[in-house]
C-alpha cells in the first residue's frame, strides 16, 4: 500500500481530491474533510493557496517572528500568520505567495486617517522629482527649494520605520 | 439583549425594511481589520483574546451606530442560539464554534461586527436587494470611526494587515446573494461559475464557503484584495452582477417562452406542495420557495408577496424552526413545524397564473 495522501493545507489525511485543468495544465489538490468544507470545491483560491503553500518557496529554513514566536513551519501548517509584525518578518516568503493569490503585490486602497498609502506617496514623489528637474532647468529656484523639501518628506515617509 | 430579540425584531432581510428585488437578494460588504501590535486571534493566547475582545467591544459600543446594539459573547450562548446567528449570516460558523468570539450587531441587523474570528475585527454590512454603493458607504464610515478609536494594523506597502494572505490590502470582500433559477434550470450555471472564477470572482452556496447552493441561491464575491482600490473592486463586482442579472432574465424569458404552459405548471406544482405539505425538509422547502420567488418575479404571483418568500427562506432553516418552536424537536418534528409555518404564511396567496414579465 502506498502512503495515504496528506492534505495540502494542514497535513491531515486527505479525503477530497480535486483536479483543475487550466489551459491544458492539470493541477491537483488533496484536502482533508475540514479544509475541503472550509475552502469550497469551486473556489479557485483553494488551488492558488495550496499551490503557493506547497511550492519550493516554503522550503526555506525556519524563520521566527521575534514579536510573537510564529515560525514559517506554523505558516505552512495553518496558512495564516501570527501577528501584524509577521508580515515584515516573512516578507520574502509572502512576496512569492502574494503574486500568486493577489492582483498586485502593493496596496493602492484606503488607509487609516493621516496615512497615505505607499502607492500614492510614490506617485507623488515621482511627480515632485520631475517637477523639480523642470524647475532647476528653468532656474526657478524658489519652486525647486519647495519641491526639494517635499521630496525629502516623502522619502522619509516611504522609508519603513 | 438576546438571540430571541434578534428573532423577534423586524430586520432588513426578513421584513420589507429594505426594498426586496428580483434576482439580487442582498448586497454585503465585509472589511477585515486588526489591532496593531496584537497577535491574530488564531495565534493569540486566551488572555490576549479577551483583551482584544474588550477593546473592540468598548470601541464599537461607543459609536452612535451601535447605540442599543446586541453584544453577544459566543460562550454565553446556547448551541441553538449560535446556530440561529449563523443561519442569519450575522456570524460565521468559525466564530460560533470558537471560545472567545463575540459579535456586536446593530438594532436593525444591517451591521454586525465579528470579534476574534480569523481577524480581530470583521465588519459586515448587509442590505436587502442590490445596493453596492450604499452598503459600501456604511462600511467605510464605520471603518473611519473605528480607525479613529483603535490603532489598526496597517502597512503603507501592504495595506491593512490580516491573518490570511487572501485578505491583506483592502481587507474588502464585496458580495451579492443572487437567486438564479433561470440559469440553473437552463443548465448554464456551471458555465457562468467558470467565467466568474476566471475573472477573479468566487461563487459559493447560500451559507458561504463550502455550502451547497440550496434554492438556486449563490453568493458572488471578489477574490483579490491587494493591488486594487476599493473602488476598482466594487466596479468589477458591480459590472459582473449586472451581467449575471441580465443573463438570468434572458434565461427566464427563454424558459417561459419555450416551455409555455409547462413553465407556470412547474411553479404552480411547487406552490401546491408548499400550500399543502404536512412534512417539509429544509432542502425541499428551499427549492420550492425558489420556484415561488421566481413566480413573484415573473408576475405569476403578485410581486408584493416576494418578501414573504424571502422571510420563509430565512425562517425555514433548521435552527430558526427549532428556536420558534420553543420546545426540543427531532428531525420529523422540525419538518412538521416548518410545513405548518409555510402553510400559514401562504394562506392568503392567490393562484399561480401565466407569466407577465
Amino acid at each position: 500500500m502506498s502512503q495515504p495522501l496528506k492534505c495540502s493545507l494542514c497535513e491531515e489525511a486527505a479525503t477530497v481530491h480535486l483536479s483543475q485543468v487550466v489551459h491544458g495544465k492539470v493541477t491537483k489538490v488533496h484536502l482533508c474533510e475540514a479544509c475541503a468544507q472550509k475552502g469550497g470545491a469551486t473556489d479557485p483560491a483553494v488551488f492558488q493557496l495550496a499551490d503557493a503553500l506547497t511550492s519550493s518557496v516554503m522550503a526555506a529554513p525556519a524563520i521566527t517572528c521575534p514579536k510573537c514566536g510564529f515560525t514559517d513551519i506554523d505558516f505552512r501548517k495553518r496558512g495564516r500568520l501570527g501577528c501584524p509584525s509577521c508580515w515584515e518578518v516573512f516578507g520574502e516568503v509572502l512576496g512569492g505567495l502574494l503574486t500568486k493569490v493577489q492582483h498586485e503585490p502593493e496596496h493602492v486602497g484606503r488607509a487609516p486617517a493621516g496615512i497615505l498609502p505607499a502607492g500614492q506617496l510614490r506617485r507623488r514623489l515621482e511627480a515632485a522629482r520631475r517637477e523639480m528637474e523642470r524647475a532647476v532647468t528653468s532656474e526657478d529656484f524658489e519652486v525647486a527649494a519647495r519641491l526639494r523639501d517635499e521630496i525629502s518628506t516623502l522619502e522619509q515617509q516611504l522609508t519603513p520605520s | 439583549m438576546s438571540v430571541q430579540d434578534i428573532l423577534d425584531a423586524e430586520s432588513e432581510l426578513t421584513h420589507l425594511l429594505g426594498a426586496q428585488q428580483a434576482v439580487v437578494l442582498s448586497t454585503r460588504i465585509r472589511l477585515a481589520r486588526n489591532l496593531d501590535g496584537m497577535p491574530f486571534p488564531g495565534w493569540a493566547k486566551v488572555p490576549q483574546r479577551k483583551e482584544i475582545s474588550e477593546r473592540c467591544v468598548d470601541a464599537l459600543t461607543e459609536l452612535p451606530k451601535f447605540r442599543r446594539s446586541h453584544v453577544l459573547r459566543m460562550t454565553e450562548l446556547q448551541d441553538r442560539e449560535r446556530a440561529v446567528l449563523v443561519e442569519r449570516h450575522l456570524v460565521s460558523k468559525e466564530l460560533a464554534s470558537g471560545k472567545t468570539g463575540a459579535a456586536v450587531i446593530s438594532r436593525d441587523q444591517t451591521v454586525s461586527v465579528m470579534i476574534n474570528e480569523e481577524d480581530h475585527l470583521r465588519i459586515q454590512v448587509v442590505k436587502a436587494g442590490w445596493h453596492l454603493r450604499g452598503t459600501w458607504h456604511i462600511a467605510e464610515q464605520l471603518d473611519d470611526d473605528l480607525g479613529a478609536r483603535l490603532k489598526l494594523a496597517f502597512s503603507e506597502r501592504l495595506g491593512y494587515l490580516t491573518a490570511c494572505p487572501t485578505n491583506v490590502g483592502t481587507g474588502l470582500r464585496a458580495s451579492a446573494m443572487v437567486h438564479l433559477p433561470g440559469l440553473c434550470l437552463a443548465g448554464h450555471m456551471d458555465k457562468v461559475s467558470r467565467a466568474l472564477n476566471q475573472d477573479g470572482l468566487a461563487v459559493r452556496g447560500w451559507l458561504g464557503e463550502g455550502t451547497e447552493a440550496a434554492g438556486n441561491i449563490f453568493q458572488i464575491s471578489n477574490q483579490q484584495t491587494l493591488g486594487l482600490s476599493e473602488d476598482a473592486i466594487l466596479k468589477h463586482l458591480g459590472g459582473w452582477i449586472k451581467n449575471v442579472v441580465e443573463q438570468e432574465w434572458n434565461a427566464r424569458r427563454k424558459l417561459a417562452k419555450d416551455e409555455g404552459e409547462r413553465f407556470s405548471d412547474r411553479l404552480a406544482r411547487s406552490y401546491g406542495i408548499l400550500r399543502h405539505a404536512r412534512l417539509l425538509t429544509s432542502a425541499e422547502s428551499m427549492n420550492m420557495l425558489s420556484h415561488l420567488r421566481l413566480a413573484c418575479d415573473m408576475g405569476c404571483l403578485p410581486e408584493g408577496h416576494r418578501h414573504i418568500v424571502d422571510r420563509l427562506m430565512i425562517e425555514g432553516q433548521p435552527a430558526h424552526v427549532q428556536a420558534r418552536a420553543g420546545e426540543e424537536l427531532d428531525s420529523d418534528g422540525r419538518d412538521r413545524r416548518r410545513a405548518a409555518v409555510v402553510r400559514e404564511a401562504l394562506r392568503d396567496f392567490p393562484e399561480v397564473t401565466a407569466p407577465t414579465a
